[in-house]
């Protein structure tokens, strides 16, 4: 019984260092890069498009 | 159209609003029907007077996968009578059937119209 | 054509990463349903009968042949990551894409949770103590898939595969341990099934729950945008995996009805586990309580996954607040959009509501079917074969369309058959949702930017 105690307080802790992880990069991303550059991505048409002409597949 | 649509830039503060809205929204119609007590399919139980694998219309093979999973007549009886009430009323039926189809041809017309604005722009 | 004004002065542009085959995109698919094998597929025999339900899972598995084809053709020509998203804003307008995108945010989300909640209900039933917690379980399983697939598509997916293909494999081995081949041996199929309780209406109202069977492989339409060659992978992707669920589908129905009477099957948590227990072998068990949570993990990351795109798609396009359309420099993953739907889907999961949860999910999975016909016909009326290059076409349009059309409309009247006022909750929300897009949300969006295929001018336009 303590056994199941004990690893519900390590998943607690696993999941806020995954959590914390994941809030901080997103914040240092944020901040070191523009935010032009981060929304710089269109629905991905262009490439498909290059690869299908010249029959590049890869 | 002639003219290019420039839509308003959006505040950070009217981007969060908006975020909030439609999540309240998920949440009003998860709790909303719980609120009202209508969750739940509609069934009935009827409950046989004397409660024996015979009573409830067990045969001994049925039986004996009960037993292996660790119930008796009386613990099972519950589970083995209850029935979905399948009667439709006619007026619910109705209603339902014009908010689904109402909804889909509202839905595909006010996007045709909006879809027009689009490729008037696109393929200008 | 249009080349957008923002990439000018730039120094590059990043998209999603384009790493994904064919076998990604059948763990995608298959890893988000399969779990409805392990749990859930089972209440249509609550509603229907153990025979009931298996012609449920053969008429909706038709459904999803039909959902397989019409996507295969529409996704490897809308290359997209918003999957149906993508194609209803190309096809059919605006506010019909705001509505498919909320469809598959839901669907994927709600479902989400409901697999974190199985992780959680298995490991109590596994520690069976009364005061077990399972809400550290919940957000662990939600944290770990989150964190992974903030890390990268092609780990994700590639775990994914490894996961899904050994949850598969347990039913595998359920179905062989119940020796098949020896009928009265193990199952007992002609002492426990029986009539069709309900009659015939039975067998329509469990229609509602055969869904599960199959719910989530048209999600394979999301990694389009991360696929090497879609026009490939994803037809071949999408139909291996319905032909494993329709495997699967069959397997586990045979075992399981031939293991529990019908009364308790209809309304077991785990019948696949239980069906484990019933046959008395501690191996089977263990090995399906395994499979079971290697199932819903599975799940639960092809629903990260795909959730992620979908809302990430929406915010490019300024659908709902442009800043979730970021993608991670490093990563290549929409980081921001995985983030925001963490908390939602953790807040879902401790409302501990799992019926009303997987009823929300089911339905938006419903209403995103409804759509698919509708989008065929007018893909094809719009852009006749041979006007556009398509990845693949294909055959007997448009009876797939019209079949689906009718299953659904068939699947909507096995809803309202006990569930109709949940029905009718959520029709509420679709439609104040749409109202609040149509008014209000959609004067923010760039009109002639949401087409972004190179396609001529659609016909009649």
């Amino acid at each position: 019984m303590d056994a199941w105690q004990l690893a519900g307080y390590a998943a607690w802790a696993i999941s806020a260092l995954l959590l914390g992880w994941m809030v901080l990069d997103a914040i240092r991303v944020n901040r070191e890069y523009s935010e032009d550059l981060l929304l710089s991505s269109r629905e991905g048409y262009d490439e498909l498009l290059e690869h299908e002409r010249t029959g590049d597949r890869r | 159209m002639a003219r290019r649509y420039e839509p308003p830039r959006q505040s950070g503060i009217g981007q969060f609003i908006d975020s909030i809205f439609i999540v309240a929204l998920v949440y009003a119609a998860m709790f909303l029907p719980l609120i009202f007590g209508l969750t739940g399919g509609g069934t009935v139980t009827n409950v046989p007077e004397t409660v024996t694998w015979e009573s409830l219309g067990q045969n001994p093979t049925m039986a004996a996968q009960w037993e292996k999973l660790g119930y008796t007549p009386e613990s099972a009886a519950e589970i083995i009578s209850t029935r979905f009430d399948y009667t439709i009323d006619p007026v619910w039926f109705i209603i339902t059937a014009l908010v689904i189809g109402g909804y889909f041809v509202f839905v595909v017309r006010y996007s045709d119209k909006e879809y027009r604005e689009v490729i008037s722009e696109r393929f200008e | 054509m249009t080349d957008h004004a923002i990439a000018a002065g730039q120094p590059q542009r990043i998209n999603l990463l384009k790493v994904l085959g064919p076998a990604h995109v059948w763990a995608l698919g298959v890893g988000i349903v399969l779990v409805g094998e392990f749990m859930g597929w089972n209440f249509s025999v609550g509603k229907g009968g153990a025979l009931g339900s298996l012609i449920a899972c053969w008429v909706i598995g038709l459904l999803y042949t039909c959902v397989a084809m019409i996507d295969s053709e529409v996704t490897s020509t809308v290359a997209a990551a918003g999957g149906q998203y993508a194609q209803a804003k190309h096809i059919i307008g605006p506010l019909m894409a705001f509505n498919v995108g909320l469809y598959l945010v839901m669907a994927y989300t709600m479902l989400e949770a409901a697999d974190a909640l199985v992780v959680g209900d298995l490991l109590a039933a596994v520690a069976g103590t009364e005061t077990f917690n399972t809400q550290p379980w919940v957000v662990l399983t939600i944290a770990v898939l989150a964190f992974l697939n903030y890390r990268g598509v092609f780990m994700t997916l590639t775990v994914n595969f490894i996961i899904t293909a050994a949850a598969f494999i347990s039913l595998v081995v359920l179905f062989v341990g119940t020796q098949p081949w020896n009928p009265g041996a193990v199952l007992q199929h002609r002492e426990l099934l029986t009539d069709l309780p309900y009659g015939w209406i039975g067998v329509i109202a469990a229609f509602h729950f055969g869904i599960w069977y199959y719910l989530g492989i048209e999600g394979t339409c999301q990694a389009a945008e991360e696929v090497r060659s879609p026009g490939r992978s994803l037809p071949l992707g999408t139909m291996s995996g319905m032909i494993t669920l329709l495997i699967a589908a069959s397997i586990t129905w045979y075992a399981a009805s031939g293991l529990l009477p019908w009364e308790y099957l209809g309304q077991a948590f785990t019948p696949m586990y239980d069906s484990a227990v019933v046959t008395g072998s501690d191996f089977l068990k263990v090995f399906l309580a395994i499979g079971t949570v290697l199932s819903a993990v599975a799940s639960a990351n092809g629903c990260i996954n795909d959730a992620a795109r979908a809302w990430f798609s929406m915010g490019r396009d300024r659908y709902v607040p442009l800043w979730f359309g970021a993608v991670h420099p490093r990563y290549r993953t929409p980081f921001r959009s995985i983030l925001i739907l963490i908390p939602i889907a953790i807040s879902f999961a401790f409302t501990g509501l799992l019926d009303q949860v997987i009823t929300f999910s089911i339905l938006s999975g419903l209403l995103g079917y409804t759509f698919m016909p509708i989008n065929m016909i007018l893909f094809r009326r719009k852009w006749p074969l041979n006007s556009i290059r398509r990845g693949y076409v294909h055959p007997f349009h448009p009876i797939p369309a019209l079949v689906l059309l009718a299953l659904c409309i068939a699947t909507y009247f096995a809803v309202f058959l006990g569930y109709g006022n949940q029905l009718l909750a959520m029709m509420a929300f679709y439609i104040g949702a749409s109202l609040w897009f149509a008014f209000h949300r959609y004067k923010y969006v760039r009109r002639g930017d949401q087409f972004t295929m190179s396609w001529p001018k659609p016909q009649g336009y």
